[in-house]
């Protein structure tokens, strides 16, 4: 963990709503508001989430499935970000993401139509208990020193690589190398990290 | 609007800063719309005769900014991140989730980026508002903008331009033309028929 430039002992990291479920860790001095944080938090697992030191987590929808495992780095600053995760999201050091971009490591829904019925019924008020079918899942990584803009969407399986800036609106369907600077839908390498 | 600038049967307990000024015609659903708002200018945020601003709209406004929104312009919910100039025309239509932003707020270098993330948990509120070059954005007259689209920093729309839902527009827009796409291009121009139809 980063020490605190004046090796000042930090204050806890809190929830400014109340106590979050006791699978989650806020390390010191990372602060989440907003009081829909963990509406969707449904995640089992021992540490589903882990916040790092220091990070702002504003207005941020920790959605986890019960399988979901999201971890997120040190000084990070997120606002109003929808973090959509049944199995995996991977987050660096000192990443940014803006208002009301998504980053999602499945789709819920099966791609083949039989299954996508065969799903609907297990969702509908009829399906009680019944199995839903597979749905692909893989997680999502974004490294350290990564930008991303507001309205963004990030998709299944991505890889974005450390430094790497994301425009403000793009969906990012493949994998960004480092120090990239990608736009538009789908996004698209328009240059070098500025 | 009560005193203290208190909006009568707002669900959220804010009011509306000093330094916005309102014409007695303007309205404002809630004053939860400021929560960002930081300008220090006499007047950071200028609402014209009749115009709007409803729920979804943010006002994340540095301290040199300044918004204008002009006679009857209609704002259903804009993030509008400005620290220099977002002018809104007169008629202008902008529908929700829409981003208007005239600076990054963070510097390009990384290096850079992460001593300003480095501050930021210093800050009360906890934001980033590095200084890094503003440029203004100027959304023209009779200009309607659809829902979650972002209008990027620089960028004038001229007047009676239309943008298409989750457009990103990085680039000017010539008057009287739409664009969609991400990133935004034209689509066509009004035809003359549509640009010198008139109402009733």
């Amino acid at each position: 963990m980063i020490a605190t430039p004046d090796n000042a002992v930090p204050a806890p990291g809190r929830w400014t709503h109340g106590t979050p479920p006791p699978n989650v860790l806020l390390h010191a001095n990372a602060l989440v508001t907003g009081e829909l944080a963990f509406k969707r938090f449904h995640s089992t697992l021992e540490r589903a989430l882990v916040v790092g030191a220091h990070s702002t987590m504003d207005g941020v929808h920790f959605d986890l499935g019960e399988g979901g495992r999201v971890s997120i780095g040190d000084y990070c600053y997120f606002t109003n970000a929808v973090l959509l995760c049944e199995l995996e999201l991977r987050i660096g050091h000192y990443v940014m993401i803006g208002w009301n971009t998504v980053v999602t490591d499945t789709d819920f829904h099966p791609v083949a139509p039989a299954e996508r019925i065969a799903d609907a019924i297990a969702c509908s008020p009829l399906g009680r208990g019944r199995p839903r079918p597979a749905v692909l899942r893989r997680p999502v990584v974004i490294e350290d020193n990564v930008w991303i803009g507001p309205n963004a969407t990030l998709l299944k399986g991505v890889r974005v690589g450390g430094g790497a800036f994301i425009e403000p609106g793009a969906v990012v369907t493949r994998d960004v190398p480092s120090r990239a600077r990608v736009m538009g839908n789908p996004a698209q390498i328009i240059g070098e990290a500025p | 609007m009560t005193p203290g600038r208190r909006i009568e049967g707002d669900w959220y307990a804010g009011s509306v800063p000093e330094n916005v000024v309102l014409d007695a015609t303007a309205y404002v659903e809630t004053s939860f719309s400021f929560t960002l708002f930081r300008s220090r200018l006499p007047a950071g945020v200028r609402y014209g005769r009749g115009a709007s601003t409803y729920l979804g709209t943010l006002f994340d406004v540095g301290p040199q900014g300044r918004v204008t929104l002009g006679e009857c312009a209609l704002v259903h919910g804009a993030r509008i991140i400005c620290d220099a100039e977002i002018s809104i025309g007169d008629y202008a239509l902008i529908s929700w989730n829409v981003v208007l932003m005239d600076t990054y707020r963070v510097p390009f270098d990384a290096a850079q980026r992460r001593r300003e993330l480095e501050r930021v948990p210093a800050r009360e509120p906890r934001v980033a508002c590095a200084d890094v070059p503003a440029r203004p954005v100027r959304v023209g007259r009779n200009v309607w903008i659809g829902f979650e689209a972002c209008v990027l920093p620089g960028v004038t729309l001229g007047e009676g331009a239309i943008v298409g839902a989750r457009s990103v527009v990085a680039s000017d827009v010539p008057p009287f033309t739409v664009v969609a796409g991400n990133p935004a291009r034209v689509i066509r121009p009004l035809t003359d028929r549509e640009r010198n139809r008139h109402a009733g």
